[in-house]
């Protein structure tokens, strides 16, 4: 009906979103295919391990006294943690209305679910007999036996379950209106799946008022659960009486390295899928800068925690908590401590200066640092206090075996493979919302 | 059958709208199909506000109650004293119904959005009408005023 030219420019506009963002969803390359090959196998590793850690006992694993929790609740943490900024980027800056969120939010979600799906998997993995994992549902059972809700291990089941339930249902409430969408860009067995997951939606007045409403109260619901999860995680460790563990600044200190680890996960993920997808037009370098933003900022906090945390070691006159933290510092651990220190708060420090922050190859290489100094941390701080605590006589050393790494560094090919699957079929980008503020 | 008027143009399709009801077209008739969320048409032709925001409240409550009375009523089935603590131990139970109190409310208020927009809508679903990126108004039949 239309004929002006500026009505041409937008309708052009609104195709080239179309184009752009499923274009990503067209017939995979070489250098795809061999990356998903590759992370595939890698978690192929991790079930072949877990079976044989099944078969042969946890004795297989390297867990000996006194370092009980070991690498496998190290990856429980920091996956869980990795997930954390999908949800600060999806739901906190929605309320914020921070617009560069329509670039990051939809792989920031996706992350979010796959992150929890890995993460999950860990507690049933260093349970040794997974296959009663349910013990730790309430269930109606015959003894009339009811789980421990002082437990703050059946708080983590409720935690996060629930996080990972409202971030599923966030993630695919985002997608259905760019699912009907990009119905109408594709042919046959997609067609007919993404006409399903659609819902039907047709964009109708009433239907965008009540989704408009959904999504702002899906996003208030989600918030407070940024702040709490990884609290909840923390008193895992914060409600017990070892030495470096008991220490209420444990929950926002989780918090804010949580944020860092998943913020520094995101630049990871987004780096390399922009390049691939030729996503230039969407993500720029300027909502890099504010994502490197938020890295920092974590980082400080991150850092000033760190310093409160010895600070108060040394104040405190407790002797066990000092030995503690100069055990943590000065011994067998020293260079995972150290390594933790350079990559968590040395290095984001470089991101004061602009010209850092907008230079995506620095990021990247950035990003990949914390991510080491964040699981270093999570393992500094599980396994340096339970080798050293309180009686000389229990102390030892961890030492993992290959059926430990192979299992955490499976999960690295797990969480891959459902992220390169994700970006091959479903839309990396929130197309109505790019579309709203074009 | 119903009046279509189909526009490439934002702009031009909320002109188009802004006229119908200065016409004296009731706003009722009037249905408008969008490829993505333009606020201006609850300006143009406000509705009552999404009733989604109900179940949210009411989800979020039933959370916290449910949350309350299972702990507390479970505790009380088997009166078991666990580490010296009483056997109501408020504070970790309120980290229960916090849980179930977003877990319910966030369940809850998406069910009240497929229930209120007819969501899976078999209609929808089945519809061969595709409008990609066009702004649509359709208008039912009825008498202008």
């Amino acid at each position: 009906m239309s004929t002006g030219e500026g009505a041409r420019g937008n309708a052009e506009k609104y195709a080239k979103v179309d184009r752009d963002v499923l274009a990503a969803m067209k017939r995979p390359g070489r250098a795809y295919l061999a990356g998903l090959a590759f992370a595939l196998l890698l978690a192929v590793v991790l079930h072949v391990l877990w079976a044989y850690q099944v078969r042969s006992g946890l004795g297989v694993v390297g867990k000996m006294h006194p370092v009980m929790w070991a690498l496998y609740i190290t990856n429980f943490v920091f996956w869980v943690g990795i997930a954390h900024s999908g949800t600060l980027i999806s739901a906190v800056l929605f309320l914020f209305r921070a617009r560069y969120r329509t670039s990051f939010n939809r792989a920031a979600e996706a992350m979010t679910v796959f992150a929890l799906m890995v993460a999950g998997l860990f507690p049933l993995i260093h349970l040794g007999r997974s296959w009663v994992f349910y013990y730790l549902l309430p269930y109606p059972n015959q003894r009339q036996l009811w789980v421990n809700f002082r437990s703050p291990l059946v708080w983590d089941v409720f935690a996060v379950g629930t996080y990972f339930t409202v971030s599923l249902v966030f993630f695919y409430v985002g997608m259905i209106p760019d699912f009907a969408a990009a119905k109408q860009h594709v042919l046959g067995i997609r067609k007919k799946i993404y006409t399903a997951l659609s819902l039907g939606w047709q964009g109708t007045q009433k239907e965008w008022r009540h989704y408009n409403m959904l999504y702002l109260f899906l996003a208030a619901f989600a918030t407070p659960l940024v702040a709490s999860v990884h609290s909840v995680v923390s008193w895992d460790f914060a409600m017990s009486i070892v030495p470096g563990w008991h220490t209420t600044i444990f929950a926002p200190y989780f918090v804010a390295g949580a944020i860092l680890s998943g913020t520094a996960m995101v630049i990871t993920l987004v780096v390399p899928m922009r390049k691939y997808l030729s996503l230039h037009d969407y993500i720029t370098d300027g909502h890099f800068e504010s994502i490197a933003k938020i890295l920092l900022l974590t980082s400080l906090i991150v850092t000033y925690a760190y310093i409160v945390e010895f600070g108060l070691a040394w104040y405190g006159e407790n002797i066990f908590e000092r030995e503690t933290f100069r055990y943590r510092l000065l011994g067998d651990y020293r260079y995972f401590t150290w390594t933790m220190l350079f990559c968590n708060s040395v290095v984001p420090l470089t991101l004061f200066a602009r010209g850092l922050r907008r230079n995506t190859a620095y990021l990247f290489v950035v990003s990949i640092l914390v991510n080491i100094g964040m699981w270093l941390e999570r393992f500094v701080i599980i396994v340096t206090s339970l080798s050293h605590d309180y009686d000389p006589y229990a102390w030892g050393l961890y030492k993992p075996t290959f059926v430990c790494l192979g299992v955490d560094i499976g999960s690295f090919g797990l969480f891959f493979t459902l992220y390169l699957l994700f970006v091959k079929n479903l839309p990396v980008l929130s197309i109505s919302e790019i579309k709203e503020h074009l | 059958m119903a009046d279509r008027m189909v526009f490439d143009d934002r702009e031009q399709f909320l002109e188009a709208l802004r006229r119908l009801l200065r016409e004296g077209v009731p706003g009722e008739r009037i249905r408008v199909i969008t490829p993505f969320c333009v606020p201006e048409v609850e300006e143009i032709l406000p509705g009552t506000r999404s009733r989604v925001r109900f179940f949210a409240l009411i989800g979020a409550a039933g959370g916290t109650v449910t949350g309350l009375a299972f702990t507390i009523l479970t505790a009380l089935s088997w009166p078991l004293v666990i580490g010296g603590k009483p056997v109501v131990s408020l504070p970790p139970f309120i980290i229960i119904a916090f849980a179930l109190t977003i877990l319910f409310g966030a369940l809850s208020t998406f069910a009240g959005f497929l229930l209120l927009s007819r969501l899976p809508s078999l209609r929808g679903i089945r519809s061969e009408e595709e409008y990609g990126n066009a702004f649509v108004i359709l208008v039912e039949e009825g008498e202008r005023r």
